[in-house]
């Protein structure tokens, strides 16, 4: 890790998590509004390990089931696998195109919320249809996009470099 | 972990990542009597400053939102009380209408003048009665302060009013002591003093003082006695043969009327309405005594 990437990178974390308690709740409707919190763990994982990944995603999904206790435990499990897929899949594609990020925080929203559905099983029939056809689609489709903003705008500050991918020596 | 994990991912990474399965299982299956607990300590503890800026970025929004509505509730009232002295006036005017009204007894019509935009709409305009209110053409229209105009034509629901501010009005006139008698007619189109009339065919031996209240005469069978039509302000700049002209403030300008009194039944000879209007006050000069 680069001695500048000690502050960088933090604060854009902080600014992400930030923008989840602000700026969200005023960008339309909850279930399309970009998710900054899960944003700013699949931009973790491109850099961290698969374990630590799945450590951050269990710690958010734990808190974020602190807010919604109606399943409590199905945020905590679908932020682990999603953060540990995340920075796995991160290892075996390895692409550094702006559109894999963006199919890939695509992906990790609707996983997340595929997870968190089939988990908790509150919502049955078409209500699941409609959550995984179309809000879902429709928050990953923003959430990649405030993440390739993100990306773009800060490429400087979150260019990977995670030693031991691909088996390269730490 | 068959697929390749020890190569993309070391095994501390899967034992981490199965513990964190696990956890999430384990919460999962907490009882309600310790999941409540576990959740809410988050909420207090770790999540308490994320939920207070929150709570205060909703604030903030609904304070800004609410903002707008007063402003808009403030714009509201303003503009509401731009408009509270005309509705005071025209409430007054509906009042004095209504005890001309008990005044003149029966034989009247009130009527609503429908104003236009025109610039001569002081000279002729609208009223919102006709034929089948008993209006007849000639008849007398009065407001609670006197005399307003007579009507020209008469339609089936309205009738247009001749105003004294036409050129072509004219009426008999009489002083309220029947000392002095002439014509009343407007003083003319131009100049400063286009708005108001004249008393014409006065005695060139008489003087008529400043003050002295100018009504109908009855002469002539179209308005009724005692109509006030204005008030001696001055002599006219012209004085021609052996009579004189008197320069009247009328006793209402059509256009701060909005509606109206048309006397539809002819009085009977003799009879005087001067009781039944509104003499204005300040008509006689500080110091003289009413005639």
């Amino acid at each position: 890790m680069r001695r500048s990437d000690r502050y960088r990178y933090p604060i854009i974390m902080t600014v992400l998590v930030l923008l989840q308690f602000t700026l969200r709740s005023h960008l339309g409707g909850d279930r399309v509004a970009p998710d900054f919190l899960l944003l700013a763990l699949l931009i973790y994982t491109i850099r961290a390990e698969p374990g630590k990944s799945a450590a951050a995603g269990f710690m958010i999904g734990l808190l974020r089931d602190a807010m919604t206790v109606v399943s409590f435990g199905a945020g905590a499990l679908a932020h682990t696998i999603v953060g540990f897929a995340s920075s796995w899949a991160k290892a075996v594609f390895f692409a550094e195109h702006v559109f894999v990020k963006g199919c890939l925080f695509f992906a990790g929203t609707w996983l997340r919320n595929f997870i968190i559905l089939a988990v908790s099983g509150k919502l049955q029939g078409s209500q699941v249809a409609w959550e995984l056809l179309v809000w879902s689609p429709l928050q990953g489709l923003t959430t990649a996009l405030v993440g390739v903003v993100v990306l773009w705008f800060f490429r400087g500050w979150l260019s990977p470099r995670r030693p031991g991918a691909l088996g390269m020596p730490a | 972990m068959a697929i390749g994990t020890d190569r993309y991912a070391s095994r501390a990474d899967t034992l981490l990542f199965l513990a964190c399965v696990g956890l999430s299982i384990a919460a999962l299956s907490l009882p309600d009597q310790w999941r409540d607990p576990l959740a809410q300590g988050l909420r207090q503890s770790v999540l308490a400053p994320f939920l207070f800026l929150q709570r205060q970025t909703e604030m903030l929004a609904a304070a800004r939102y609410r903002y707008d509505d007063v402003v808009a509730q403030r714009d509201s009232v303003a503009l509401a009380a731009t408009f509270l002295p005309e509705l005071r006036s025209e409430n007054a005017r509906l009042r004095s209408l209504l005890g001309l009204g008990q005044r003149l007894g029966s034989g009247y019509v009130p009527a609503e003048i429908l104003h236009q935009p025109e610039p001569t709409n002081p000279l002729s305009f609208v009223v919102s009665a006709g034929k089948k209110e008993g209006v007849r053409q000639l008849s007398a229209v009065v407001s609670p302060e006197g005399l307003v105009g007579l009507v020209a034509s008469v339609d089936e629901h309205t009738s247009v009013v001749l105003s004294w501010a036409h050129p072509e009005f004219r009426a008999s006139a009489i002083a309220t002591d029947g000392s002095v008698v002439g014509i009343a007619a407007p003083h003319g189109a131009e100049g400063p003093k286009v708005w108001l009339l004249e008393l014409q065919g006065v005695l060139y031996r008489t003087r008529v003082p400043n003050g002295t209240v100018i009504v109908t005469s009855g002469l002539g069978g179209v308005f009724p006695r005692g109509i006030p039509i204005g008030t001696v302000i001055d002599t006219a700049a012209q004085v021609q043969g052996w009579g004189r002209t008197y320069l009247l403030r009328p006793a209402i300008h059509p256009a701060e009327l909005s509606h109206v009194m048309i006397l539809t039944t002819p009085r009977p000879a003799g009879s005087d309405l001067r009781n039944a209007f509104t003499v204005p006050q300040d008509s006689l000069p500080p110091g003289e005594p009413p005639r």
